[in-house]
Formats: C-alpha cells, structure tokens, sequence
C-alpha cells in the first residue's frame, strides 16, 4: 500500500524547548491512524506540522510520495487537500452551515455568492455523512457533535484526502460518537486517511488500525491495533505499567454520618427537577449522565454559582439560605468545585501556579494585614512536590502547563482550602492516562483524610471504577441510585442514562 | 533585583521614554531643566493621576468608568455649596468622599445587580451625575470657597511643593497596597483574568466589583476637592473629557484594557508622561491645537510598544535558540 503520509527526520524547537525530535514514521493510504501520547509528548506539534500551522521545522514531510511545504493551514487545505478537525470546532455562529462550510471559497456567481449552488454541494456532503441538519440551518441551533460534522464537511468540501481528528469525542454524547465511527469507516472506504488523536483507548481499538506512540517529543514505536492490548499502548506511552482503568486501591472509608443532603432541588429553565439525594461522609459519590443530563447545573446549583428555583440543601445539617453564592458555599459550607472546562472556568489565565493554587485560602497566607507572596509559593511548592506536578515551577503560568497538570493545580487549590465536600466535574477531560490514575489516587487520599467526593463524570469506566455509589441521570431526573457494586455494568447505566427508570 | 525588573519591565521603559523626553525638550529648550517646571510637571499630573489610579481599578476588573469626570464635578459642588455656608472644612472634606462613595456604589450596582456592560452603565451615569450638578446649581457656579478649605489642598509644604502633590502621592501609595499587599487585590486581578473562573474559586465576585467601582468613584472625589481648592469654585461643566485622559494614563502605564493586569506604578508613570509631555511642548512653544495631535500619536504608539516589544522578545529568543 502506499504512503499517504511520511516524517523524515522531524524536529522542532521552541525557545528553551526541544520539543520534537527525530520523528520519523508513515502513515498508510486509507487507514485509520491513531496518533497517541501523553499531553505534552508532541502531538499537537506534530499536527500542526502536518497541516501548516508551523511552516518552520527541520526534516521532511511527505504526502503522499511527494514533499510538501505549507506556509499556512489554508495552503495546506486548498493545495495540500489535507484538514483538521478541531478539538473545539472553529465557526462562525451566526452564520450557516452552508456559508461555515465553504468559508472564504464559497461559489460564485460575478461578485455574488451562489447561495444556490453552494446549498446544493454542501447539501450533497451533508447526506453522504448521514446528518440531519441541512446546509441552510443556522449554526447557532447546532450540537457539539453537529459541528464536528460540520467540520469534516468541510474537509469534504475541499476534497481532502487527508483528515486529522485532535479529541473528536471529547463532548458528544455516545450516540453522536456512533455517528462519528460510521463517517469515519464511510472516509476510510472512500480511501481518505485519518488521523485520529484521543485519549479514550477504547475508542482506539473500536475505531483505529495502527497506532503510533510519542513520548516526550520522541517517537516510540508503530502497533497494529489488532494485535495489541491496552497495557502495551499505555506502556509505550508512559514508558512504565499504570492501571489502565479507574479503579479503587484501597477499601472505602465511606460512613453513614450524612454530610449533604439535597431535597426537591429544581434548577433555572428546568435544567433538573425534584432532585433528591445524600452524601456520606468519606464516599466517593459518581453521577453519570449523557451530555446534557443536568448533572453540572445540579451541583453548580449547589456550589451557589447558579440560582436555584426551589427545594432545599442541607450540609452538615444546616439548610443553605437564599443568599448562598459560592464565597458562602467555600467559607460556610465547606464545598469546593473543580469545573469542567479547565481553560474558561478553573484557572485565572493571567496568573502564576502560585496565585492560581492560593486564590481560594489566601488568609492563609497572611503577614499581619498583609498578603505574603513568600506564603503562597510555599504552600504551593508543598503540593506540587506531593503531586509531581511537572514543570515543578509554581512561578509559570499555569496557561502554559498541560492539561493533566493544570488540573493538578486546580486540584491543589481546593487541597489548600478546609472544603471537605470537593465536587469533581468530568475530573479526567483531556487528561493522559498517567496523570489520570494520579488524580484517582488523590481522590483515595482526600476520602482517606475523611473528606466526601461527588464525581460527575461521562465516562463509563471512570465512574464505575472510582463510584462507592452511582447516581444516574437523564434530562434532569434522576432515573437510578445504584449501591450495589454488581449494578456497576455499562449496560444497566446506559440504559438508565437514555432514560429507563430503576423502579420499572 | 532581577526578578524586581522583570516585574515592571513595562513601567521601567516608559520611565525611560519619558526621562528620554524630558532630554529631548530640554535640549530644545534648557529652561525645561529647572525646579520650577519641575513642580509645574508635578502639579500638572496631579487631577489626571488621581483619576487615572482609581480608573485602573475598574479596567483591572474588566469593567471601565465613564463617569469619573461627572463624579468629579458633582463633589466639587457639593463641598463648594457646603464651605460656602460656613460648615466645617474637614466635614465637608467627608460629605466629599460620601458623594464618592455613594456614586460608586451606584455605578457597582448598575454592573453587578442589573449586569449592565460597564461601558453602557457608566454612559448612562455619566449623563445622569452631570445632569444632577446641572440641576443642582442651575447652571450657575459656586464661588469664594473660604482658604480655610483651599490652604488645606493648596497650601504649600516646603520648596513650593503644594499639599495636594502629597495626597495624590498618598493615594497611589494606598492603590499600590491595595492591589499588591491585600487580598483584595489578588481578588481584583482574578475577576479581571477570568471572572467565571475566579467566581468558581470562592471569589465574592459582586463585592469585588462594588469595591472597584467605588474607589473608582473616591479617586474621582478626592481629585474634584483638589481642583475646588486650586480654582476656589466649582461648575457643573468641570471636568468633561477628564475620563479619557485618565485611561490614557493608565493604558499608557500598561494597564490591561480587558482586565487581569495593571500597577499603580505604571499609572503613575503613565500620567508622568503625559504632564511631561504638556509641560514640555508648552515650554518649547509648540502651537496648542498641535499639542493635540502629538499627544494622540504619542499614547498610540506607547500603548503599541507593547506588542513590539514582544516581538522583539520573541525575535531575541529565536536567535538564541
């Protein structure tokens, strides 16, 4: 078979980083490739090699038997017939599918666009990929799992041969996830490659034919996936053997000492409605759901970031007053919540892994009346050194770090406050599988130290694997609280989660 | 060392840009060299460097305050109206700060409650604080404000250096504790980084907001006492435009205009520059109408030498590399 894809010799440096180095390996004419690695091992770089966003390397890249140099992505898309697909799809909002698709090349009539022409090619596309939404649709009205069609529309559109996916399940629900596999088989039928990055090893044996490893910028080996197991791909990504699913070293510290309890909750716009549950002292309590169950505005509600429309929550048997917000929910109620999406929502862009860890205890780190600078660093080293977070630099912006160990920063911002309810929400997104089973191992700590966890989380394995108890949700309701560990099966959650009730 | 001038790299080089001015007027003219246009430059940053160090604090939320100038008007005002009929110059001095303290909290509201964007809220309080000095006074200003209240602000200390020169050093003094020694500053900087994410770290949001708009508002007061002292009256046209000359000063000083970033040392600087810059174009007799111009060039290229000087940053590091 041929070559669509080869890296001779590739290197690439950052000032003060050598961050590729020597990476030389191909990529067969309609296969589905996956391309795997920790954050921070070269992928993304590699990538964006690939497809023009950094014109200047050392070493060689060939497409299809030919090399190639691209001065920019557009280059790469309209000559090199080759596109990618965004982890956060890039579109314009207010405009629609049609005009998102052929962006900047849409068909012309004299100076006009051809709106008519232009629906009727996107339609065609739109069809081959099996999507219900039309090319006159407003993007607006969009899924996530709907712009991500959009997106390889476009490649489409451009007729690209070549097409690399970077975390293209991240936030679709399984069924859009389906969807997603059956385009891609459809591609690679169609003889057009894939190059497909994820951190979801199941989805690599579901949906890949080989796999090539990275590891700290260097290039480790190729597998067939048929032949592999999910220990060789984490070994060869890590470089040592790490527990490749969720799961609990140590026995539940949990007790029957009631620390929240939720009653009759209903949220803004019918988010959720009539929630009731309660968590345990010491329990690891998972809430799973499909994208969009309400599971984060549950426990936004909670955490006082979001106004709550009624019923009552109790922590530690005092019932929260209306006023509750979260300064009140971290100083009096003693929760803390590490958000979904870490770049928006967890950490201060603009501030140092000192700042970002100290910003929720700073009267800890008081001289008299005044802030110690001293204090925070400290305080912030102590952790990093009890995490390993790398670069053990608490001066860097936390901006700069890899997602794994942002994450670790956010988690040590909540390990200095005195919260003991610590609320997780999707605690792995984006997270390489070594510093996933580190955050595993924390949250046995925090229990171990008698702290209670809520763990909202999308992924099967995870929850069944970290859960004392699962609570699972589907468009606002509750439809089962399972205690049982034998009840911890993908099929009984999924069948709940689409909305089948445990009593009937 | 080191690390003190990594930390204000911004503030050092438009230091340096405005002493390398200063040399410039004074080579064209050496009068510039002397003490006297010295406290000329001095007394000349004083309004816009009060207004500008309280504007700061609202830009570094994120927000900015349109109504500096109106709330510095309505202060002198009222303090005028007071002293006028004998009451005590230190209360009334109080009643000055109150105004301040009230109006903020006005404009707090506005941003935080109703979640107007601050630009709107503070246009619509702009024209409603100077409608209420207009109907206040009827149009008319108040005059002969007694010395007991001027010496207060325009006396002079030693060396012709007057007391207000000392406040508006006082002030920035206490901007800079406020923002670098006190929770409430990291509080400040968190909402104008990533106001979701500092909301979802226990940060009182609201209240930071409040707090920023209210010493946005006192700034504005404590310099409408120092102009009601220096001229002896007030109007209820004084101090129209103020509000841009005062986020000139602070962009000027490297104060991020989307929030996150700014010192009270670059303000200073910051308002420096633009003193040094009228003093000095005075002192070489450049035509008024023109002093315009240079100034408008002069805060667009300041305010874009920060991207250069991150592409030469980043060119030096290539070649190292």
């Amino acid at each position: 078979m041929a070559k669509a894809v080869e890296f001779v010799k590739i290197n690439k440096r950052f000032p003060g980083a050598h961050v590729l180095k020597d990476i030389s390996f191909s990529v067969e004419e309609g296969e589905v490739h996956a391309l795997l690695g920790e954050n921070g091992a070269g992928k993304s770089t590699l990538l964006n090699i690939l497809h023009g966003v950094y014109p200047e390397y050392e070493g060689d890249v060939l497409l299809h038997g030919k090399k190639v140099v691209f001065r920019d992505p557009n280059q790469a898309i309209v000559e090199g017939k080759i596109s990618k697909v965004h982890q956060e799809t890039l579109v314009v909002k207010d405009l629609t599918v049609g005009q998102n698709v052929t962006l900047g090349y849409e068909p012309k009539k004299g100076l006009l666009i051809d709106f008519g022409k232009m629906h009727r090619e996107v339609n065609a596309i739109l069809e081959e990929l099996n999507c219900t939404f039309k090319s006159e649709t407003l993007v607006a009205t969009l899924t996530s799992g709907q712009m991500q069609m959009l997106a390889i529309a476009r490649a489409l559109y451009h007729h690209s041969t070549i097409i690399s996916l970077d975390e293209p399940t991240a936030s679709l629900t399984f069924r859009e996830v389906d969807a997603l596999f059956e385009v891609i088989r459809k591609l690679k039928k169609n003889g057009v490659t894939v190059l497909y990055v994820s951190h979801r090893l199941e989805e690599i044996f579901q949906i890949c034919d080989r796999a090539s490893i990275l590891r700290d910028g260097q290039y480790i080996t190729s597998l067939n996936i048929k032949e592999t197991t999910h220990e060789e791909l984490i070994h060869a990504m890590v470089g040592r053997d790490v527990a490749a699913v969720a799961s609990r070293l140590r026995p539940s510290p949990q007790t029957d000492e009631v620390v929240l309890k939720v009653e009759n909750l209903t949220g803004l716009d019918d988010k959720f409605r009539n929630i009731n549950f309660e968590l345990h002292k010491g329990e690891i309590l998972g809430f799973y759901g499909l994208v969009g169950a309400g599971r984060t505005e549950i426990m936004r509600g909670i955490f006082g970031a979001d106004r709550l429309m009624g019923g009552t929550v109790t922590i530690h048997g005092k019932k929260i007053p209306a006023s509750w917000n979260t300064t009140k929910a971290l100083r009096e109620g003693g929760i803390g919540l590490i958000p979904e999406d870490r770049k928006t929502q967890g950490f201060l862009n603009l501030s140092t892994n000192a700042e970002n860890v100290a910003i929720s205890s700073l009267e800890k780190y008081m001289t008299g009346i005044f802030t110690d600078e001293k204090k925070k660093i400290k305080n912030a080293e102590r952790y990093f050194e009890e995490m390993d977070v790398h670069p053990r630099r608490v001066d860097y912006l936390t901006v700069n770090m890899s997602g794994g160990n942002q994450q670790k920063v956010i988690l040590a911002r909540w390990m200095s406050t005195e919260a003991d309810i610590i609320i997780f929400d999707e605690p792995t997104k984006g997270v390489d599988v070594a510093a996933k089973a580190e955050i595993y191992r924390l949250m046995e700590d925090m229990v171990a130290e008698g702290k209670s966890l809520i763990v909202v989380s999308s992924e099967l394995p995870e929850v069944m694997g970290i859960s004392d108890r699962i609570i699972v949700m589907h468009e606002g309701d509750i439809t089962a609280n399972l205690t049982d560990k034998n009840d911890f099966v993908e099929d009984t959650l999924l069948k709940y989660a689409i909305g089948g009730n445990q009593d009937a | 060392m080191r690390n003190v001038i990594d930390k204000y790299k911004r503030e050092l080089v438009v230091l340096l840009a405005t002493l390398g001015m200063a040399v410039f007027f004074t080579i064209l003219n050496p009068a510039f060299f002397t003490w006297r246009t010295f406290l000329t430059v001095l007394q000349q940053m004083v309004l816009n460097g009060i207004l500008a160090v309280g504007m700061m604090f609202a830009i570094i939320t994120g927000g900015i305050d349109l109504s500096i100038g109106c709330t510095f008007a309505i202060t002198g005002i009222g303090v005028a109206t007071l002293t006028v009929n004998g009451v005590n110059p230190f209360l009334a001095i109080l009643f000055g700060l109150a105004i301040g303290v009230v109006l903020g909290i006005f404009n707090g509201f506005l941003v935080t409650y109703l979640k107007l964007q601050p630009f709107i809220a503070t246009l619509g309080t702009m024209s409603l604080y100077r409608g209420i000095a207009y109907v206040w006074t009827g149009g008319q200003p108040v005059t002969n404000v007694p010395d007991t209240f001027r010496n207060i602000f325009n006396g002079k200390m030693f060396a012709g250096i007057r007391f207000y020169v000392l406040v508006m050093i006082i002030v920035f003094v206490i901007a800079h504790i406020i923002l670098s020694k006190t929770r409430t500053g990291d509080y400040l900087y968190a909402v104008g980084g990533n106001e979701e994410a500092a909301k979802l770290s226990g940060v009182n949001t609201r209240k930071v907001k409040f707090i920023a708009y209210t010493i946005c508002s006192v700034c504005a007061a404590v310099a409408g006492l120092v102009m009601l002292a220096s001229l002896g009256s007030a109007e209820s046209t004084a101090g129209a435009g103020y509000e841009t000359n005062a986020i000139a000063a602070a962009a000027i000083g490297g104060t991020r205009m989307a929030g996150g970033r700014g010192t009270a040392l670059g303000t200073f600087i910051g308002a420096l520059m633009l003193a040094v810059l009228k003093v000095g174009m005075v002192v070489i007799n450049v035509d008024s109408f023109w002093q315009y111009v240079v100034t408008g060039i002069i805060i667009i290229v300041a305010s874009y030498f920060e991207f250069i000087r991150q592409d030469i940053a980043a060119f030096m590091a290539r070649k190292k590399a």
